[in-house]
C-alpha cells in the first residue's frame, strides 16, 4: 500500500425515492437493491476504497434522522413491546442534559432530534434474533452492487449489545447483566452472518462510552462505570466469536446529536478497554472539538502490531466543509503516532441524517482529497 | 509583557431575555420605557463583565449589548446596529430601483446573499425547508437585514448621528469594568468595508461612498480609543466579500477592491494609537458549508496592511484551522499580536480545553507566546445557545491556563 486509504462511518443520505416508500411503510425492495447500486457507484466514484450500503436497508423515516444505525435492530429482534418511560424516559439521568437542561429544551438544532424519548422498546419477554432474512437481504444488495468488485473492500454496519442496553430498558431479565448477555447472544447471529458473507463486519458502539454520561457521571462514578464497561467488552467478544478479527472494525463515538458533550469519558480512560475488543481496526471519533486532541493519546497507549486506526477526520459535528490541507494535517499527525501503513482515512460518525445531503457528500469529497494531500506527503 | 496566554473574543454574548424583549417591543414601533431600557441595558453590561471574568476573560466588551437584537439567534447585529447610528440610509423599497448601484469597484459587484457562490453550489442545503440540523437558526439569517425591501441602501449624505448611543456604550462597559475591579476592555465598531456592502443611490463612486461611511465612523473609533478601550474593527466583508462577487472575479482585481477599503479604513483611524486597535476578520458566521471562502494566504498582505496592534482571525472551525501554517510565511510584524479563534460558534460542541491549549501552543510555536491572545472565531452571542456561548467562554479560560503552563514551564 502506497497511500492512505479511506471510507467512512456507514451512514449515507438516502435518496429522496427510497425515504418516501421508508416513510410510507411500503415494501422497498426493489427501490432498496438499485439505491444500494447507486451508492456504492457514487462511493467509488469519489474515491472511497472501503465503501458500504450507505445503511439503506436500515429504514428511516425522515432526511434528518440520527437513530437509525439502532432502530434498525427493532425488525430484527424478537422480545420487545413499546412502553411509555418515566420522565426523562431512558435519558433522564443524563449529565450533559442536566447541565446544559436550557439548551436541550430550546434550541433547534437538538430539539427534534435528542428529545428526552419517554417512549421506547423494551424488552419483555426471552430476547431472540429475529433478522436472519434482512440481514441476508442487505448483503445480497452490497454483494450485487459491488458487481465482483473484492467483497474484504466492502463494510456492514451492525449495533453493538451495549447500545442496546443503553437505547431499549429490560424489564424482562432478572439482572442487567443477564439481559446485556442475552442481547449479545442474538446479535451473534447477525455478526456471524454478515463475517461470513466475506464482508468486514463494523460494530456501532457508541453505547460504550455513552452511558459513562447517561447512567454513572452524575451518582455512580468512574469505578463502577469501568466495571460495567468491562463486563460490555467481554459480552461484545463473546458475539464476534464466530468472525474472525482481521474481518472486524469497532467504531466507538460518543453520541452523534449536536449537544455540547461535555461529560464525554475522556478517551484517555477507556482507550484500553477499546483495545480488548477483538477487531482489526479501531473507528474513533477525532474529527470534532472534543476529541480532536486524542491523537495524543496513542503516544502512550500502544496500538498492537497488525492493527490499525480509522480516525474521523471529517465530522458531522458542523456544517463547515472541512478543508482538505485540515483532513491532511490530521491524517498526518495520526501516521505519526501509529505509523502510515496503520491509518486509513475515516469519519466521526455516519454522516447521512446528521447532516444535508449536500454537505454529507461534500465532506466526503473532502476526506478524499485531504487523504490524497497526506498521502502524497507521508508516501514520498 | 504578562507571563501567560491572555484571553478574549470576537464581541457579541448572548443578550438577556428582557432585553431582547425591550428591543423587540420597541423595533415594532410599541411605547416603551426608555429609562428602563437604559437601565436594563446597563445591568446587563455589569453582569456580562463580571460572568467573562468568571469565565477567566482578560478582555472583556460589553458582549455588544448596546447593539440592539430582537430575537436570540441573530447574525447581523454586529453590523445592522450602525444604521441606527448614521443618516444617509433608507430601506431599499423606498428608493427607486434604477438609481441603485450595487457596491463594489474593479469590477467587484457585491451580491446579495443569496447571490452567494456558497449559496448557489450549496442550495438545495440552504434552502431546505428543514434547513438541515441547524433549522430555524440559518432561516433566521436570511431575513436578518440582508437581503429584502427593509435592507438599507445609501439614499443620502452619510453623517455619525449616534453619539448618544454610543455614550451610553463606553459608560455602561467602564463602570462595569471598575464594578468588576478590571482595567483593559474592548468594544466593537464596524469596519468601513463591512458597512459599505449595501447599495448606494447618492455617492458619485465607490470610492467616495467608501470614504464617506470611513469618515462618518471616524467618530465611533476616536471616541472608543479616547475612553480609554480597545477598538475592535468588525470586518468579515474583507475576506468573505469574496464570495458575494459571483462569477468568482479575478484575485487581483478583489484585492483592489479590498485595498481601496482598508485605504479607507486607515484613513479613518489616523492619528490613533495602533496598540489601541484590534481588527477582526471572519468569512461570515452563518452555519453553512463556506467551500468559497478566500484563502487567508491570499489575503494576509491586505490584513496585515491594516494599522492595528491586534490581528483576530478565525482559526477555530474546519475550514479554516490549518490556516495557522499561513504564519510560518507570512511574518507577523515585531509588536503586534494574533488573537487566533482558539473556540467556534459552527459547532455545538464544545471545546475540549486540551483541544484549546493545543492550539494556543501551536500559534505560540510559530508567532511566539507573548504574541498571542486567545479568542474566538466570531462572536458567541446569537450564534449558538446561552448555555453554549457560556461554556466555550469556560473552556477557551481553561484552555490558556492549560497552555500557559505548558508554554512557561520552561522560562
Amino acid at each position: 500500500m502506497s497511500r492512505i486509504l479511506t471510507t467512512h462511518v456507514g451512514s449515507l443520505p438516502r435518496p429522496p425515492a427510497l425515504l418516501e416508500r421508508y416513510r410510507q411503510r411500503a415494501d422497498v425492495s426493489s427501490e432498496l437493491r438499485s439505491a444500494v447500486a447507486e451508492v456504492v457507484r457514487r462511493q467509488r466514484e469519489l474515491g472511497i476504497d472501503i465503501v458500504n450500503d450507505g445503511e439503506y436497508g436500515k429504514a428511516v423515516r425522515r432526511a434528518i434522522d440520527y437513530g437509525a444505525w439502532a432502530s434498525y435492530i427493532y425488525e430484527r429482534l424478537s422480545g420487545y413491546e413499546v412502553r411509555d418511560l418515566p420522565d426523562g424516559g431512558i435519558l433522564r439521568r443524563s449529565k450533559d442534559r442536566a447541565d446544559f437542561a436550557a439548551f436541550y429544551a430550546e434550541d433547534g438544532s437538538v430539539k427534534e432530534t435528542v428529545q428526552a424519548r419517554p417512549r421506547a422498546m423494551v424488552c419483555t419477554s426471552a430476547v431472540r434474533y429475529t433478522g436472519q432474512a434482512l440481514v441476508a437481504r442487505d448483503l445480497d444488495n452490497l454483494r450485487a452492487a459491488l458487481d465482483g468488485g473484492k467483497a474484504t473492500a466492502a463494510f456492514v454496519t451492525s449495533v453493538s449489545p451495549s447500545s442496546i442496553e443503553a437505547l431499549q430498558p429490560n424489564a424482562h431479565y432478572r439482572s442487567q447483566e443477564e439481559y446485556g448477555w442475552a442481547v449479545a447472544e442474538a446479535m451473534k447471529e447477525e455478526y456471524t452472518a454478515i463475517g461470513n458473507a466475506g464482508f468486514t463486519l463494523q460494530i456501532d458502539d457508541p453505547g460504550l462510552v455513552v452511558l459513562w454520561d447517561w447512567w454513572f457521571a452524575r451518582e455512580r462514578g468512574w469505578a463502577e462505570y469501568r466495571k460495567f464497561a468491562e463486563a460490555r467488552v467481554e459480552m461484545l467478544n463473546h458475539a464476534l466469536s464466530g468472525v474472525p478479527e482481521e474481518r472486524i472494525r469497532y467504531h466507538l463515538c460518543w453520541g452523534s446529536w449536536h449537544g455540547p458533550h461535555s461529560t464525554d469519558a475522556p478517551l484517555g480512560k477507556v482507550a484500553d478497554l477499546v483495545l480488548k475488543v477483538r477487531a482489526g481496526a479501531y473507528s474513533l471519533e477525532a474529527g470534532n472539538v472534543r476529541h480532536e486532541h486524542d491523537w495524543a493519546v496513542w503516544r502512550e497507549v500502544k496500538l498492537p502490531a497488525g492493527k490499525r486506526l480509522i480516525p474521523g477526520v471529517v465530522s458531522h459535528s458542523t456544517n463547515v466543509v472541512e478543508h482538505p490541507e485540515l483532513v491532511a494535517e490530521r491524517l498526518e499527525r495520526y501516521a505519526d503516532v501509529a505509523g502510515r501503513d496503520h491509518v486509513i482515512a475515516g469519519t466521526d460518525c455516519g454522516l447521512g441524517g446528521r447532516v444535508h445531503a449536500q454537505i454529507a457528500w461534500a465532506k466526503l469529497e473532502a476526506l478524499v482529497a485531504g487523504a490524497a494531500l497526506a498521502s502524497k506527503r507521508l508516501f514520498r | 509583557m504578562s507571563d501567560k496566554i491572555r484571553t478574549t473574543h470576537g464581541g457579541s454574548l448572548p443578550r438577556p431575555a428582557a432585553l431582547i424583549e425591550m428591543n423587540r417591543a420597541r423595533s415594532e414601533g410599541q411605547p416603551v420605557d426608555e429609562r428602563a431600557l437604559a437601565e436594563c441595558l446597563a445591568a446587563s453590561v455589569a453582569e456580562a463583565v463580571r460572568l467573562q471574568k468568571a469565565a477567566g476573560i482578560d478582555i472583556p466588551d460589553d458582549g455588544e449589548f448596546g447593539k440592539a437584537t430582537t430575537q436570540a439567534f441573530d447574525y447581523g447585529a454586529w453590523q445592522s446596529y450602525i444604521f441606527a447610528r448614521v443618516s444617509g440610509f433608507s430601506p431599499a423599497a423606498e428608493v427607486p430601483k434604477e438609481r441603485l448601484r450595487r457596491a463594489g469597484s474593479h469590477g467587484v459587484a457585491l451580491g446579495r446573499f443569496r447571490d452567494r457562490r456558497d449559496w448557489k453550489s450549496f442550495g438545495e442545503f440552504y434552502q431546505d425547508p428543514e434547513g438541515g440540523p441547524f433549522a430555524g437558526k440559518l432561516g433566521e439569517t436570511r431575513g436578518g437585514g440582508i437581503g429584502g425591501a427593509r435592507r438599507p441602501v445609501c439614499s443620502g449624505p452619510i453623517r455619525y448621528t449616534g453619539h448618544a448611543a454610543l455614550k451610553a456604550d463606553i459608560d455602561n462597559l467602564k463602570a462595569a469594568l471598575a464594578a468588576a475591579g478590571m482595567t483593559q476592555g474592548f468594544m466593537c465598531s464596524v469596519a468601513p468595508g463591512s458597512c459599505a456592502r449595501t447599495e448606494d443611490a447618492f455617492y458619485k463612486s465607490d470610492e467616495e461612498y467608501v470614504y464617506a461611511i470611513a469618515e462618518a465612523l471616524r467618530e465611533e473609533y476616536k471616541a472608543i480609543v479616547e475612553a480609554g478601550l480597545t477598538l475592535q474593527l468588525d470586518d468579515p466583508g474583507l475576506p468573505d466579500s469574496w464570495d458575494m462577487a459571483n462569477p468568482e472575479p479575478p484575485l487581483e482585481a478583489y484585492k483592489k477592491f479590498a485595498r481601496l477599503r482598508i485605504e479607507a479604513m486607515n484613513h479613518a483611524l489616523r492619528g490613533l494609537p495602533s496598540e489601541r486597535i484590534r481588527y477582526h476578520i471572519c468569512w461570515g458566521s452563518w452555519h453553512g458549508p463556506h467551500v468559497t471562502d478566500i484563502p487567508l494566504a491570499d489575503i494576509v498582505d491586505l490584513v496585515l496592511a491594516v494599522k492595528a496592534g491586534e490581528y483576530s482571525i478565525e482559526a477555530g472551525n474546519v475550514r479554516h484551522q490549518h490556516e495557522w501554517r499561513v504564519w510560518q510565511e507570512a511574518k507577523l510584524p515585531e509588536g503586534k499580536v494574533l488573537v487566533p479563534g482558539v473556540v467556534s460558534h459552527a459547532t455545538n460542541v464544545v471545546e475540549d480545553p486540551e483541544v484549546v491549549a493545543e492550539r494556543l501552543v501551536r500559534f505560540a510555536g510559530v508567532v511566539g507566546r507573548d504574541n498571542v491572545i486567545a479568542g474566538t472565531d466570531c462572536g458567541l452571542g446569537g450564534r449558538v445557545h446561552p448555555q453554549i456561548a457560556w461554556a466555550k467562554l469556560r473552556a477557551l479560560g481553561e484552555g490558556a491556563r492549560l497552555a500557559s503552563r505548558q508554554l512557561w514551564r520552561s522560562a
